[in-house]
């Protein structure tokens, strides 16, 4: 196998030199666009920087601030509850949608695309969408319920419903999620599931003893993405919709920090908080890493 | 298996599809910026945020300018929200590409001017033929000194918080139009009368009165009521918020009665439902408190006559407070000259007649001001000479550097006493202590 490949010199490189050439704009970009700025907001987190004079050496002292500001204790809140409820609930709504509508069956590629729909909306445009929905008095979501004769909460109003709301309005943007456990599903042979059948499993044991140990790497993938993700993208939702309120409830870490950078001219704070959500997000997967690991070892017995 | 690919395929055709289609939502938005027609080098730029009926004002200024100067092109960037401009000038000054000629706040101006980050004017006012520091009224340039840097920018308004009110609710509830000496209790009489259950649902259809619940809506009834903001000691503001004092307090407490005991401001739902502003514009509020900002958008509204009245007072004190935005030259910009030349013309006799003209502003100079283009009785509202004869009794809020920090925090705390989401006391308190670390 190798003599024909030295025969046929690509530019005259080896293939190990060609990958590299190919890898480089990539890595240009990585290295440029985000160690590099990663790196800088890592150092600007010790700094005071106002972005118009040179930033000054504070040691701890973002952190301490921030420790003291009753804000971020709330931001902190906020960002761990939607991790905590959103993400599993989303990953949840995936994998059941993907169940139900793996089997080829009439209809399905339609309910397949309407699943996904949501997703390819931009997320102003979908924050918009559901600023309507959520109205408490104009909103459809009210009107339905109180057509109903069901009691018709403030959603946005309402410190304690505001994060459910936005909670919920995130349950309908999972198509990404969908079609990675689709993907998996379709990965399992139907020989696993039809020799399951066949020694007497019900669709439920066939489901937890079957599928779900198969899906593993997949559904980890999936959780993994989007636990990272709900500490980014929660900022636009909550920017337009609610502006952190009411009273900070929707306030997350990432609009903090954009707030703190870009309305207060504290850009070393902003990186503060920035490097306390990375720290934030390594913790959270490290704990779903053990979570998996448990899982994996279960399965295995 | 089998199925995987179509799917694939139908969810590629979709997004293409969408991304197509994504334009039309986001086109319906206001455009987040609109450029004039880029031409080569000495542009300048000019920044401004407003509603599209303000933009108008600043188009037709420009217009006007390359009219006159035809080899000169300003480039003309909108931001529509006012908190977003602001980040969008933060975000522009650290990166060092500010547009040469921004629209600030005094009350905004002070961290840029400290740091370096504006030309000061004073020099250029000196030797201009065009304006001159005396045309202009002296409270709006006092706005834009900053200590021994001088004039900073240069003042296109003098602006201050107004009654609007729809003359026909007052009409249909047989009521008087709002007298120039009416007093808080006159105003809550009004208001009570304007507060209507047209249906009897047992819901409010008519609100008498919208207010928005920030520092700077309920400075001057502190400031009537004989306390202040902030503490002030030797004639030099000290480093803490004044509003936990007994003066400033009760009149808190009155501002925030309006919403909770009164209702006859809307309350959170209602609110979030529809904001005051589009229900003043909608007739379903009869006063709303505002500057002179909101008459280019007011003036779009055919359904009913509208016009200005003072703020109510509580006794003898009439004050109010100031609303001013200047023209500022950042230290960075390559064109200074011609930025300079912008300014200049946009605060001449014909700059801000043209702006006045729209109704965007009060214009600061005395000359303008005192015009046809501001007091034409043809064009609403009919009593802008509210605005001039407030002007005596103008006060400035602080010019602390952090201002914008504590300004913020005090809304929050402010909303959440007036919306009955947390007690008066405890909210100022948080207000008061929260913002210590601000105070320079």
């Amino acid at each position: 196998m190798a003599a024909p490949q030295r025969a046929r010199p690509w530019l005259l490189l080896t293939h190990r030199q060609a990958l590299g050439l190919m890898l480089l704009p990539y890595l240009l970009g990585l290295v440029g666009l985000i160690i590099i700025p990663a790196l800088l907001a890592l150092g600007l987190a010790f700094t005071q920087y106002d972005g118009l004079s040179l930033p000054r050496w504070t040691g701890w002292r973002n952190f301490t601030l921030l420790f003291a500001d009753l804000r971020f204790w709330a931001a902190l809140k906020n960002s761990l509850f939607f991790a905590g409820v959103a993400v599993p609930l989303r990953g949840l709504g995936a994998l059941a949608l993907a169940l139900l509508l793996n089997p080829p069956r009439q209809g399905a590629g339609f309910y397949r695309a309407a699943i996904y729909l949501p997703t390819v909306i931009p997320d102003v445009a979908y924050a918009l969408i559901w600023l309507w929905v959520f109205n408490p008095v104009y909103g459809p979501l009210n009107l339905l319920l109180i057509n109903l004769g069901l009691p018709a909460p403030v959603w946005l109003v309402d410190p304690d419903l505001a994060k459910p709301a936005l909670s919920l309005m995130s349950l309908f943007q999972i198509g990404e999620g969908f079609v990675i456990v689709l993907a998996g599903l379709q990965t399992i042979p139907r020989e696993v599931l039809e020799s399951a059948a066949l020694d007497g499993s019900n669709r439920w044991q066939v489901v937890w003893h079957v599928i779900l140990p198969l899906l593993t790497p997949w559904l980890a993938l999936l959780t993994v993405r989007d636990l990272i993700m709900s500490l980014q993208n929660t900022f636009t939702p909550a920017l337009i919709m609610t502006g952190g309120g009411p009273y900070y409830a929707t306030l997350f870490l990432n609009h903090l920090a954009y707030e703190e950078a870009f309305d207060g001219f504290r850009f070393g704070q902003g990186a503060a908080i920035l490097l306390l959500i990375v720290v934030i997000s390594a913790a959270l997967l490290g704990g779903l890493w053990v979570l998996i690991q448990r899982w994996g070892d279960q399965s295995d017995d | 298996m089998k199925s995987s690919r179509p799917l694939l395929i139908k969810l590629i055709v979709i997004q293409i599809l969408l991304g197509g289609c994504q334009a039309a939502p986001t086109t319906q938005q206001p455009p987040p910026e609109t450029v004039a027609p880029a031409t080569p080098t000495s542009n300048v730029s000019f920044m401004i945020f407003g509603d599209p009926a303000e933009l108008q004002a600043y188009q037709n200024l420009v217009k006007a300018y390359d009219a006159k100067f035809p080899g000169e092109k300003i480039e003309l960037i909108h931001i529509p929200d006012q908190a977003d401009y602001r980040q969008r000038l933060a975000a522009d000054f650290a990166a060092g590409t500010p547009a040469d000629v921004v629209l600030i706040n005094y009350r905004r101006f002070s961290v840029l001017a400290e740091k370096g980050a504006l030309e000061p004017l004073g020099p250029y006012l000196e030797k201009s033929p065009l304006i001159h520091a005396a045309d202009f009224y002296p409270e709006a340039i006092l706005a834009f000194q900053w200590g021994r840097r001088g004039l900073m920018c240069i003042p296109q308004n003098i602006s201050s918080l107004v009654v609007y009110y729809n003359k026909d609710l007052f009409q249909a509830a047989g009521l008087a139009y709002p007298s120039a000496d009416w007093t808080w209790d006159d105003f809550l009489a009004t208001a009570q009368a304007l507060t209507l259950d047209q249906d009897g649902d047992g819901h409010t259809d008519q609100h008498g009165l919208g207010v928005e619940p920030t520092l700077q809506r309920v400075a001057p009834f502190i400031w009537q009521n004989g306390g202040d903001v902030v503490r002030i000691e030797r004639s030099v503001w000290t480093r803490e918020l004044a509003l936990d004092d007994p003066l400033a307090l009760e009149a808190i407490r009155w501002f925030v009665a309006l919403q909770l005991t009164h209702h006859v401001v809307p309350n959170a739902v209602d609110e979030e439902a529809e904001n005051s502003e589009s229900r003043f514009l909608n007739g379903r509020v009869a006063m709303y408190l505002n500057s002179r900002r909101g008459v280019p958008t007011y003036r779009t509204i055919t359904a009913f006559d509208w016009d200005v009245a003072p703020l109510p007072r509580k006794r003898w004190r009439r004050s109010g407070v100031l609303h001013a935005d200047g023209y500022c030259l950042p230290a960075v910009s390559a064109h200074k000259a011609a930025a300079w030349q912008f300014i200049e013309f946009a605060n001449s006799v014909e700059g801000q007649t043209l702006v006045a003209r729209s109704g965007r502003t009060v214009p600061s100079l005395k000359v303008v001001a005192e015009s046809p283009a501001f007091l034409d009785p043809a064009a609403k509202p009919l009593n802008s000479r509210v605005f001039l004869d407030t002007l005596p009794h103008l006060r400035m809020l602080p010019r602390v550097t952090n201002w914008p920090d504590i300004e913020e925090i005090a809304n929050d705390e402010i909303e959440r006493a007036f919306y009955g989401q947390a007690d008066v006391v405890e909210a100022i308190h948080a207000a008061v202590v929260r913002t210590e670390e601000y105070f320079p």
